[in-house]
């Protein structure tokens, strides 16, 4: 006969006790659609330059997200990344300027997104298979050879992708279709065009990394053996981010091309690639709202030191942050909130002198368990 | 065939460019277990320090006496290097020493980030010409090949380099220190080893290396914050072909690299051509990689887990 | 009881919402400028009764800041000197003090185009000067959408010359097919037989050259080129290339490189094995105190080593001497270290400048002080109309034989060039090969 115990008072009230405001469903559901509307409203308000800042923040964003997958959930570190966002924008180009987009129209500009996100995932797939058993250095290695390799290939065949100077689709593609002209300026449709894009990229990542995916991906991160042991292949979960990095990025890239409604063999460079890794630490890696705050940082490092006429800060103002974030901040931007947090929260259960610990005052947050 | 053993001499030139660094890495690799992306930076920045010595002193020493002011500015520059290397080891990579090594790497672009902002704007970005001891178009012919005294000045500097520090390494006590001391810094501890010292000599020790390659590769590629970027990633892949723990082996692929890219450019310009020459290390980097994953010459790496 | 509640809240909050809504919907921008050109009458962007503003976007930082920063300094130079006598008398009758605002692209299309957008933004009249192709094909299409002119870029490529295609545009400095078939008819008219190795970019600057050396030699029997290697502007050095073009026999190298460092390297290379070639250097590589010293094209004694380095030019260098001694050049010299004329943050040159893009920007600066000069109202159309109708103006340091002319539809502002060859000190315009 088991022995009746007395009750664990700690772990009850820990169960009754109401979870804080900013946690409860509610809350959430409100500040998404609260966020949803600003974000869909500002254009309206803002500035032509604004919106055009803000798109540009969104395709980084995407590109960034991508490699979040890769480096952040999984992992790996790849200098790679630009290469597919490269390979992405060139697909789009290159769609919309043949008889697909011309002929097609809306389809044709549909077929262009696919290919940017086909294309560079099967890329990355093939990449994968190769790199994935590598650790460390030798798959940053490999991974580097791809914009390295990738700007003298873009160059070569330059019948498909117009050489060194560049390829440009027309300009009509991203303009205010007729059937919303008048109700929409040029940067608010591209601007709106990238919201929705990114958005149901970013939904459909969050929803990976919560489910089945996500958690092998934090498995693996964190111990290879344990995940092999527990079935999970590292090596083709490995594969399997690298290939959906390389995805996202094409996607980036399909962005970028609405951006700029161009791209040359310098989107691919290897600059960027050191970039691209900077601004994933520094928004946050393996988080969903990381790569949203390193887009921002990506744009925004180069375009307000250039804007104060100072741009030769922008470099040395990238190795600062980049060593702060990782001296003070190693979870990046996106750790801030809980940082603050944890450095202002009280601890009523230390008094200083009383020898027994007061039972914890239900609701307080700094005993709420993180 | 004089074509083609010319071009194998230009390789090892151009190959011994990259091994001056790749040496440095592997050094780094083997003091404290970590790949220095920044060691290319450090370089340059000793490279820079040595410029402004020469520019201080040349005017005051008069035109017979430049040979003794480059003199004193490499003497300078080593020794700057020296105390940057291990400043930057003490304080900043020390942190991330113990932990992912992912992380470790991105804090050493951080550093190679933050060189370079700062170089471009003491300095600024254009082309400093280096003043060296002889001109660098000066040459020799044997049997017809033409090589340049500044080519053979630094394949030789790579080989003496090279065999210092694998008998560095290997039979003194300060190397079996540095290896101790990245292989299992408890123990090490342990064992009475100033753990922290070693690992600064370890970093202060590769910077000079380093700078001693870029003071040699200055002259010859025109100095500019940027110089050795482009090097910095044929050494990165020489070292990850060659071993990360292994002189010998980086050296050896170094040059193997400069020399597969200058034939196959040569005798192969359909597929690959110049263009794509740049292709060919990688696409060996590759292969062997997928085969051997330690390198050519490297030790196998195990883990426990 | 908690349902209520939460539904309670949740009405409460969609209800706030809405508001907030209807609020900010409310609000729309107000005049925001959308694409479309402006129209004559009212005044364009960028331009007051007592100020013009003027955007440059081009590399200030990174590998091509050496011309970069080049390609804007000399005509803020310019200006900085019109400005302190009271600025320019336009054409409409005011006098008009020219500002620059100025935008580093660091040689990235994508930053160029962002630039582009922070320039139009930032409200200027016109985008002027700015250096590289791919950064200029990048916002060239946006420039005329939204017909802000694009005019006088430092860039050989021809597309920006058509009228028709690019009506907004015009380049400044001659095309790379002119450079090439100036040098390649200098070669062909000599009469001699000749082996030619190229070397180019691996871009539309090195496939410019050449087309333009190949029209130039035409079907000459007596040339013959045995060679043609490219590289990448990310190369570290050409001593391949320069062993492969060795190899053949050679006697000319027709040099289609446009980064420095890779060209000094090949002028030690070339020397190094016993290869001594008469050379062609594009006019962005062939500065005696940047490229030729430094590569060691005049032995210890001062004589050269190559039996010719030739160049083609519209314009002096200021390394020469003569270049100093003469009183615009002592004027160009001043002005361009002069750091009371340059925005607040850019630097100002220090020394003579190695590059000839300086000089090239202060004739661009003069060519659009004519075009103000000429402009009958504020607008971007009367620029564009004035500008393209400049002929015969010799600007200060134009050559012999060169001036600016922007009327002819597929030509840049400078069109002219002639072939000079290296004494040991500077160029001097030769009429022959040899």
């Amino acid at each position: 006969m088991s022995g009746l115990r007395a009750p664990n008072t700690a772990v009850i009230a820990a169960a009754t006790r109401p979870t804080p405001w900013w946690r409860t469903t509610w809350f959430r559901w409100t500040l998404a659609a609260v966020v949803f509307l600003v974000l869909v409203v500002i254009p309206f308000i803002a500035d032509p330059y604004s919106n055009q800042t803000m798109t540009r923040i969104m395709m980084w964003a995407v590109a960034i997200l991508g490699l979040n997958v890769v480096m952040g959930y999984a992992g790996q570190v790849s200098l790679g990344q630009i290469f597919f966002v490269g390979v992405g924008a060139y697909a789009t180009a290159i769609t919309l300027k043949s008889h697909w987009g011309v002929d097609l129209g809306l389809l044709g500009a549909v077929i262009a997104f696919v290919l940017a996100a086909v294309i560079p995932g099967v890329l990355g797939f093939l990449v994968a298979l190769a790199a994935a058993r590598l650790r460390g250095i030798a798959i940053a290695m490999v991974t580097i050879a791809l914009p390295i390799v990738g700007v003298p290939l873009a160059k070569r065949f330059s019948d498909l992708t117009g050489g060194a100077p560049g390829i440009s689709p027309s300009s009509k593609w991203f303009r205010t279709p007729d059937w919303l002209s008048g109700l929409l300026y040029d940067d608010q449709y591209r601007y709106l065009l990238a919201l929705v894009i990114a958005g149901i990229v970013f939904l459909l990542v969050a929803f990976l990394v919560r489910g089945k995916f996500g958690r092998a991906f934090a498995i693996v991160k964190a111990n290879e053996s344990v995940a092999s042991a527990m079935g999970i292949s590292p090596y083709r979960t490995k594969v399997l981010a690298f290939t959906i990095a390389s995805a996202i990025g094409g996607i980036g890239g399909f962005l970028y091309v609405v951006v700029n409604t161009f791209t040359s063999p310098d989107t691919l460079s290897f600059p960027n690639s050191i970039n691209l890794i900077i601004a994933t630490i520094v928004g946050g890696a393996g988080t969903i709202i990381g790569p949203i705050l390193g887009g921002v940082y990506f744009q925004l490092v180069t375009q307000i030191p250039t804007a104060l006429q100072a741009s030769q800060w922008t470099t040395v103002i990238q190795g600062i942050v980049i060593l702060l974030v990782l001296f003070l901040l190693p979870g990046g931007l996106a750790s801030l909130p809980r940082v603050i947090r944890r450095l202002t929260a009280k601890r009523p259960d230390r008094h200083v002198g009383t020898g027994t610990a007061p039972a914890p005052i239900p609701g307080n947050p700094g005993t709420t368990k993180e | 065939m004089q074509l083609f053993i010319q071009l194998i001499v230009d390789g090892l030139a151009q190959g011994s460019i990259y091994a001056a660094l790749a040496l440095a890495i592997v050094l780094v690799n083997q003091a404290t277990g970590l790949v220095n992306f920044a060691q290319g930076g450090m370089a340059v920045l000793s490279a820079y320090i040595g410029l402004a010595v020469v520019d201080l002193l040349a005017p005051a020493f008069g035109p017979g006496l430049v040979a003794l002011a480059i003199v004193i500015a490499i003497v300078v520059a080593l020794a700057f290097s020296f105390v940057f290397g291990a400043a930057v080891e003490r304080l900043v990579m020390r942190r991330f020493e113990r932990g992912d090594e992912d992380t470790a790497v991105v804090a050493t672009i951080g550093v190679l980030t933050l060189i370079t902002g700062l170089v471009g704007i003491i300095w600024s970005y254009n082309y400093q010409h280096f003043p060296w001891f002889f001109p660098i178009a000066q040459s020799f012919s044997i049997a017809g090949i033409g090589v340049s005294v500044w080519s053979l000045t630094t394949f030789l500097a790579v080989i003496v380099i090279m065999i210092v520090l694998q008998l560095l390494f290997m039979r003194t006590k300060l190397g079996l220190g540095l290896r101790a001391v990245a292989d299992n810094p408890a123990s090490a501890a342990l064992s009475g080893l100033k753990v922290g010292r070693l690992l600064m000599v370890g970093w202060g020790l590769a910077a000079t290396l380093g700078a001693v390659g870029g003071i040699l590769i200055a002259p010859k590629l025109q100095l500019t914050p940027n110089m050795l970027d482009s090097v910095l990633v044929y050494a990165l892949a020489a070292v990850v072909i060659g071993g990360l723990d292994s002189p010998l082996g980086a050296v050896i692929a170094a040059w193997g690299i400069a020399i597969v890219e200058n034939l196959s450019a040569a005798y192969l310009p359909t597929i690959v051509g110049q263009d794509l020459k740049v292709a060919v290390p990688f696409a060996f980097l590759v292969i062997i990689l997928i085969f051997r994953p330690q390198g050519l010459f490297g030790r196998k790496a195990v883990v426990r887990v | 009881m908690k349902i209520t509640v939460t539904k309670r809240r949740a009405l409460v909050l969609a209800a706030s919402v809405g508001v907030l809504a209807l609020g900010l919907a409310g609000c729309t921008r107000g005049g925001g400028t959308p694409s479309g050109d402006d129209s004559g009458a009212a005044a364009s962007p960028g331009i007051t009764d007592t100020t013009i503003t003027i955007g440059i976007d081009t590399p200030l930082t990174g590998t091509t800041a050496g011309p970069g920063n080049c390609t804007a300094d000399g005509a803020i130079a310019y200006f900085g000197g019109v400005n302190d006598a009271g600025g320019v008398k336009f054409g409409d009758g005011k006098t008009r003090k020219v500002e620059f605002k100025l935008y580093d692209d660091k040689y990235d299309p994508n930053t160029a185009s962002s630039n582009f957008q922070q320039a139009q933004s930032d409200g200027v009249f016109a985008m002027a000067l700015g250096l590289g192709t791919p950064t200029n094909n990048a916002w060239k299409q946006a420039a005329l959408d939204a017909g802000v002119p694009q005019v006088l870029i430092m860039t050989g490529d021809p597309k920006f010359d058509d009228v028709s295609e690019s009506p907004n545009a015009i380049g400044l400095v001659p095309k790379y097919q002119d450079e090439g078939e100036a040098f390649g008819k200098l070669l062909a008219a000599d009469g001699k037989q000749h082996k030619v190795a190229i070397i180019e970019q691996n871009d539309d600057y090195g496939k410019g050259y050449v087309e333009g050396f190949k029209a130039g030699i035409g079907d000459s029997k007596n040339i013959e080129i045995v060679s043609d290697l490219t590289y990448e502007p990310t190369d570290t050095s050409l001593d391949g290339q320069v062993t492969q073009s060795a190899a053949t026999g050679a006697d000319v190298l027709f040099n289609a490189v446009s980064v420095t460092p890779l060209a000094v390297g090949e002028l030690q290379k070339a020397q190094a094995i016993g290869w001594k070639p008469s050379i062609f250097a594009p006019s962005n590589t062939s500065s005696p105190g940047g490229v030729l010293t430094p590569g060691g094209a005049i032995d210890a004694s001062g004589n050269p080593v190559y039996p010719g380095i030739y160049s083609v030019s519209f314009s002096n260098v200021p390394a020469a001497p003569t270049f100093a001694s003469s009183e615009n050049g002592q004027k160009f010299l001043d002005a361009i270290k002069n750091p009371a004329y340059y925005p607040a943050g850019a630097s100002p040159q220090t020394g003579v400048p190695d590059f000839p893009h300086c000089v090239w920007s202060w004739i661009g600066g003069q060519i659009l002080d004519q075009a103000f000069q000429k402009m009958t109202s504020p607008t971007r159309d009367a620029f564009m109309e004035a500008l393209r109708s400049i002929s015969g103006y010799k600007a200060d340091f134009m050559l012999e034989g060169t001036s600016v002319d922007t009327t002819k539809d597929g030509s840049p502002a400078i069109s002219t060039v002639v072939v000079q060859k290296f004494n040991g000190k500077g160029y001097a315009t030769v009429q022959n090969f040899g």
